[in-house]
């Protein structure tokens, strides 16, 4: 096995001894089978209606009932478990590959190119994130694309921090001004002493991200400026739901405890990991003393 | 010290004018003729060639950025398309209504926040820790609007206590009213701030708990509550009042989800409403304005803080 499968491996393990966390795994795990054998597994269509069955509570056909247009809602918030963590591995994947070298940059250099870069990261922090992704939604429209680069686009500043505060703690380390005094360029010393060695918070921010994503998408749907209809979303159901309470308040409770069970997940492994990976530094910092240089 | 001050604003201005530029810019970006977006696909031509010369944009880009900025400057945000207002205005009429639910949600964070962090520090991985703990990561992870959902049906569908849309009452015109519309929107957005108010005083408490200064007060001899009320309490709540204002900074625009799922007539609704109907210079200003004061609170938050803790270096 190589060092890195045997690393990975190692925080597997170490995850899984964490109650909270192996919970939400298990949960993360049966929703994305779900959403993708959908297709076989579920005996409705999330769009057909069916105005026969309008807006019934849980029953043994419709386990969460059907919705205003007897559409059944359990297929509805499977298929919209698809568009939530389409948009989170997304909106994700955009943060992170802007954000990321953009800390990089500035906490390598240092200068005017930190000073730059850093303000711009400001500017993108001078309004909160749901604020930033209406106003981005307000100039591109509505669509899933407008969804997701807007929500990507409110998690650059957390990956850029993240980046320049671990690039910053490693910029002076031996390893580093090693590479450095052999003549490698700067640009060679960034991507193969620098990064390797700043992967644990960035890992960890790629997992709490998610459940931010996850949440101001569904805001973004519950505001009316998300994802158009009809393609299902969680956020777009409640805020149907919330038109029926009377009628039917199923419809506004049940989507909603998938979100926010799929928000916790995410959390709590998040932060499991990052207590994982702190644990796993403290531990071979101590037991051996070339754990920390790079391999 | 004003020296720190005046240095923090001029760190400011870069950004300010760079966010303002990117608003003011926001228009142009809009895919096709913003004019016809914004006036509906029926409109007539001369309806379009009147909007477009009444905001200015049949002139060069240079004097529309010029007119732009120094009609800003004076407070001039231009007209609501909509309803021909002017946007400070319509602006101005929310702020009352976003400010009393801002500080009725501080309120609730803090009554339910500072007990949870106080009791859980004390025996910190005991059980009521673990359970507390547990109850900052529900408060943080239940999305805020779903909350809401699950208040209205209980409190107004079920027990119909309570109006399950919430209109702005001024607590000093009719304290009873006001305290019946706000209960609910505020219950909403205070419970998720009490999660991030738990966490944040637990973590400050738990630091300071481990100082020497602390090991001296008990080694004397010094009852445990006023070890803690005495000493750990003053020095935790420091840190923990920049917390307090940066959520109070959000809350001028982040009220927007709780506004509306109860219909609360705050600054978030007229913003939601002005991209509804794409009322440009009505989400350029509401944008403009939630910006500048987020930006401000956040300076006052740091002077502050500079000037209560001695210890923060100026240079």
């Amino acid at each position: 096995m190589t060092p890195l499968l045997r690393r990975g491996a190692d925080v597997c393990r170490r995850l899984t001894r964490h109650k909270g966390a192996l919970l939400g795994l298990l949960f993360l795990l049966v929703l994305l089978l779900a959403t993708s054998l959908a297709r076989w597994i579920l005996p409705f269509d999330p769009l057909t209606q069916d105005f026969t069955a309008t807006l019934q509570g849980p029953s043994a056909v419709h386990w969460f009932g059907t919705d205003e247009l007897g559409r059944d809602i359990l297929a509805r918030v499977v298929f919209g478990a698809r568009t939530s963590l389409i948009t989170a591995a997304g909106a994700v994947t955009i943060a992170a590959v802007v954000g990321v070298p953009i800390g990089l940059v500035a906490g390598f250099f240092g200068g005017w190119r930190d000073t730059v870069l850093m303000r711009l990261v400001d500017v993108l922090l001078s309004l909160p994130g749901i604020l930033f992704a209406m106003a981005l939604i307000a100039v591109l429209g509505r669509s899933q694309s407008a969804a997701l680069v807007a929500v990507g686009i409110t998690g650059i500043p957390s990956f850029a921090r993240i980046t320049r505060a671990q690039v910053l703690s490693l910029r002076k380390r031996d390893f580093v001004t090693a590479v450095e005094a052999l003549g490698g360029s700067a640009v060679y010393n960034m991507f193969t002493t620098v990064l390797p060695n700043s992967w644990s918070p960035i890992l960890v921010q790629v997992v709490i991200l998610s459940s931010v994503a996850i949440l101001i998408e569904a805001s973004l749907a519950f505001l009316g400026v998300g994802i158009p209809p009809p393609t299902p979303s969680w956020g777009e159901m409640l805020r149907t739901g919330k038109s029926y309470l009377y009628d039917a308040p199923t419809y506004a409770i049940l989507p909603g405890v998938v979100l926010t069970l799929t928000i916790l997940s995410l959390d709590t492994i998040g932060r499991a990991l990052a207590s994982v990976l702190a644990d796993r530094h403290e531990s071979a910092a101590a037991g051996d003393p070339a754990a920390g240089s790079p391999a | 010290m004003i020296g720190y001050i005046l240095r923090r604003i001029l760190q400011l201005l870069p950004v300010l004018l760079i966010a303002s530029t990117g608003i003011w810019a926001m228009i142009y970006a809009v895919p096709g003729n913003p004019v016809a977006t914004m006036v509906g696909e029926n409109a007539t031509p001369e309806l379009v060639a009147e909007v477009t010369a009444r905001l200015g944009l049949d002139k060069p880009v240079h004097e529309q950025y010029w007119s732009w900025l120094t009609h800003t400057l004076q407070g001039d945000f231009g007209f609501s398309i909509q309803n021909r207002e002017p946007v400070l205005d319509l602006i101005v009429q929310r702020i009352p209504a976003t400010i009393q639910l801002g500080l009725a949600a501080t309120l609730v964070g803090l009554l339910l926040g500072v007990p949870v962090a106080v009791v859980s520090a004390l025996k910190p991985g005991g059980w009521l820790d673990r359970v507390l703990s547990g109850w900052s990561a529900l408060a943080l992870g239940v999305p805020t609007f779903w909350l809401g959902i699950l208040l209205i049906l209980l409190f107004a569908v079920n027990l119909r206590w309570l109006p399950s849309a919430s209109g702005y009452v001024s607590i000093f015109d009719s304290p009873w009213q006001a305290l019946r519309n706000i209960v609910l929107p505020a219950t909403t957005l205070g419970v998720y701030v009490s999660g991030i108010f738990a966490r944040f005083l637990r973590a400050s408490l738990l630091g300071e708990l481990k100082a020497d200064y602390v090991r001296t007060a008990r080694s004397k001899g010094l009852p445990e509550r006023d070890v803690i009320g005495r000493h750990v309490m003053r020095n935790a709540l420091l840190p923990f009042v920049t917390i307090v204002g940066l959520m109070m900074a959000t809350f001028i625009g982040g009220t927007v989800v709780t506004e509306a799922v109860f219909t609360y007539p705050g600054l978030g609704r007229l913003l939601i409403q002005a991209i509804s109907t794409r009322d440009y210079p009505l989400i350029q200003g509401c944008i403009l304005f939630i910006l500048v004061v987020y930006v401000l609170i956040n300076l006052a938050v740091d002077v502050l803080y500079a000037y209560i803790d001695p210890r923060i270096d100026y240079g």
